[in-house]
């Protein structure tokens, strides 16, 4: 076994097509266990985790996993803290319906740019000062909704509480420093949907505390402000307990580690270039807007659309509504792994139309749930709804990581910026306005989501194909090392800094699903170690 | 055999009729009773300290016997169009079982004869806007036969304002300043701590 690994040519790797792209662990010999280092668990030559134990505290893979997701999950916690109580908020505030829906808005839009900076942030401070910088610094803004007396100040509560939805691309980075990229999908799958959990946790929680301060004896209109310091409390504990016990790298932390000369950088604007002049950021942009944007509008209407439509009593509402956030537990991760077991026989291909596929599902029934007139109909359609919409989530990033190897961050960073935007458009769009009802605007929602996701099918990789095309029969741009040696010019590649990017390449061929035996794997110099 | 038939059809046709009669329509409703207040036009109540006096009874000028099935009375706190605007939450609805109108219960009594009053203190709950009383008798089976308000049929007159609560305190506003005075304390201190540790260790 030992003699044929790193052989060029010899890579074993995606021939059988039986070699998982999601797993939970890697083998060695395809990723070599590095013997020296001291860590609870197995990890590689940059010493990252090469297995993921959900259950375990290890530190420092496990504890960060779990201190990254969960600050996330605050975030979404507090961010959409107000929708389940939204029907005490607007008969205190004295709120119409414009105001309600520019909250809903607000509370989304924040991050839009958050999210954009938060990248760069994490490049700079590192991960955790990034992660505890964010959640602390929008403490005061969740504890800020004590003050709110007017539509204006609920407005401007609800944008400032959003900008905290930027820890997503704080945990996804932290957990790509940590995790070996063979299992970082279903790492980050996970911890992506476990925090977007939040926004189904909220609905429980806020009207279940609302409750027990106002069997305290105090009024409602006092009550709801009272509820405001739980999800504030939580993030200046999950920023201290960040602080304490996070660190940026499996080796120590960031500003240590750069003085090394470990951690080398690359050019920003370049970075940008090749991301933004990538047509397909631009598709999955709209894609993950009608997928996670809909989530997140759904996570701010869902309480207050069961209160009214339903005569159901508050934390009812909460419940059903809560039920919508809490299938990401599994589905988001769902939505991966089907990518994967679509990625097996039929490569990219599969990975498309199953998001196509999930995706319209999604909108399918978020039209059922608008036209549905009795609780029960209205129930199953939201549980069907919420499954295949989280699934897409987790379809879509199953993904990006192969549109680039360079601009991944960045790609990561515009796709999850336009869930936030499609959210917002949304909200405007169809629940903002008095001239139709929200189970109308969430029927024509569900038509929006049906047509928005035809542009699957022009995704198109060369090397691959797309959804109705093959790949390409050209015997250049039909390698997978053309697409992804494309981002980098002459000089670059002369000077070396191509190799992650052809070592990606070639692991990604297993995207060409069955096909991948009959071609033959090119003779490369031997790849530069990652 | 024909007459364990006879019974159950009889059962489920008895059920039929309890539903329709379930679904009261605020359009079959007779208004019979009078309701008035002693509210001023112009006038803004403030909510938790002012009181209304609200005086309900049957028009007098009816035929005796009108009131042979009223059981109880329940008077409503209702709002007006103009607070009912660009909120679908408080839509009226001829159902009476979807109509939401009146959402806040004033009291609820046994029907008498006479005319009843009662001095309410607006309670804490109530939000700003502006409203109108009005009184349904219930029949024994708790369901709308007749009723009143204190306005016209447009419900456009003798209508007040009320102004909610804050729900703000003092003692709230000073706790969420210390809160978050702490996080953005906690925060610095610590990035400003392991910035001198890491200076300290690299002078060594």
């Amino acid at each position: 076994m030992a003699d044929t690994e790193n052989t060029p040519g010899n890579s074993m790797h995606g021939v059988s097509a039986k070699e998982k792209a999601f797993a939970f662990s890697v083998a060695s010999p395809i990723m070599p266990t590095d013997p020296i280092a001291k860590f609870k668990l197995p990890v590689d030559s940059e010493h990252k985790a090469k297995v993921f134990k959900i259950f375990s505290l290890a530190s420092p893979h496990m504890t960060t996993f779990h201190l990254s997701w969960l600050s996330f999950f605050t975030c979404f916690v507090s961010t959409f803290a107000a929708a389940p109580l939204v029907p005490i908020i607007r008969d205190n505030l004295n709120l119409i319906k414009t105001d309600i829906g520019n909250a809903g808005i607000a509370s989304v839009s924040g991050s839009i740019f958050s999210r954009l900076v938060m990248g760069a942030v994490c490049d700079l401070l590192g991960p955790r000062y990034g992660c505890a910088f964010l959640i602390m610094l929008s403490a005061p803004t969740v504890f800020s909704m004590v003050f709110v007396s007017s539509a204006r100040g609920y407005i401007a509560a609800r944008f400032m509480i959003g900008f905290s939805l930027a820890t997503f691309v704080s945990c996804q980075y932290w957990m790509s420093t940590m995790f070996n990229g063979k299992i970082i999908g279903l790492v980050n799958g996970t911890a992506a949907g476990w925090g977007n959990m939040g926004g189904g946790i909220t609905q429980l929680l806020m009207p279940f505390i609302y409750e027990l301060i106002r069997r305290a004896g105090a009024t409602p209109f006092t009550a709801w402000r009272i509820a405001f310091f739980a999800p504030g409390c939580l993030h200046v504990i999950m920023g201290i307990l960040v602080l304490t016990l996070g660190q940026d790298l499996p080796d120590g932390n960031l500003n240590t580690l750069q003085k090394k000369g470990d951690v080398p950088k690359d050019k920003f604007p370049k970075v940008l270039w090749y991301a933004i002049t990538n047509y397909r950021t631009w598709i999955f942009v709209l894609l993950y807007g009608m997928s996670l944007g809909i989530e997140l509008t759904i996570d701010n209407v869902i309480a207050e659309y069961f209160f009214d439509r339903f005569n159901l009593k508050l934390h009812t509402a909460g419940v059903i509504a809560a039920t919508f956030g809490m299938a990401n537990i599994f589905a988001r991760p769902l939505g991966g792994l089907m990518s994967d077991m679509a990625a097996r026989p039929f490569g990219m291909r599969g990975r498309l139309w199953n998001l196509y596929i999930v995706q319209t599902l999604g909108g399918i029934f978020c039209i059922c749930l608008g036209r549905a007139s009795t609780l029960p109909l209205s129930i199953l359609s939201m549980i069907l709804f919420s499954i295949t919409t989280q699934a897409a989530c987790g379809a879509t990033f199953g993904i990006i990581p192969f549109i680039s190897r360079r601009s991944l961050g960045v790609i990561s960073g515009l796709t999850g910026a336009g869930g936030n935007f499609g959210s917002g458009l949304t909200q405007l769009l169809f629940f903002t306005s008095s001239r139709h009802s929200t189970a109308t605007g969430i029927s024509l929602m569900g038509i929006m989501i049906v047509c928005c996701t035809f542009p699957v099918a022009l995704v198109h990789f060369p090397q691959w194909g797309s959804m109705f095309l093959p790949a390409t029969k050209d015997s250049e741009k039909s390698k997978e090392e053309y697409y992804y040696g494309a981002e980098w010019n002459e000089e670059e590649k002369q000077r070396g800094l191509h190799h992650g990017s052809l070592k990606f390449a070639e692991n990604s061929r297993s995207e060409r699903g069955k096909r991948v035996g009959s071609d033959p794997t090119p003779i490369s110099a031997t790849p530069a170690p990652v | 055999m024909a007459a364990r038939g006879l019974l159950l059809a009889s059962i489920y046709l008895s059920l039929l009729m309890h539903e329709c009669y379930g679904v009261t329509l605020f359009s079959s409703l007779q208004k019979t009773l009078q309701v008035t207040t002693t509210t001023k036009r112009g006038q803004v109540l403030k909510a938790g300290e002012d009181k209304v006096t609200i005086t309900w009874g049957l028009n007098q000028s009816l035929a005796a016997g009108t009131d042979s099935a009223y059981k109880t009375v329940k008077v409503q706190l209702c709002f007006a169009p103009v607070s009912q605007k660009d909120r679908a939450w408080r839509k009226t609805e001829d159902h009476l079982n979807k109509d939401k109108t009146c959402s806040f219960k004033i009291v609820e009594k046994p029907y008498n004869k006479s005319l009843q009053t009662l001095d309410w203190i607006i309670e804490s709950d109530v939000p700003t806007a502006t409203y109108f009383v009005r009184a349904y008798a219930l029949n024994a089976e708790r369901h709308e036969v007749a009723y009143g308000q204190s306005t016209n049929d447009q419900k456009t007159t003798n209508l007040f304002d009320i102004q909610a609560i804050t729900g703000r305190h003092a003692s709230l506003d000073i706790a969420s300043v210390c809160f978050s005075v702490f996080s953005i304390v906690a925060l610095f201190g610590f990035f400003f701590h392991e910035k001198r540790k890491a200076r300290m260790s690299q002078q060594k």
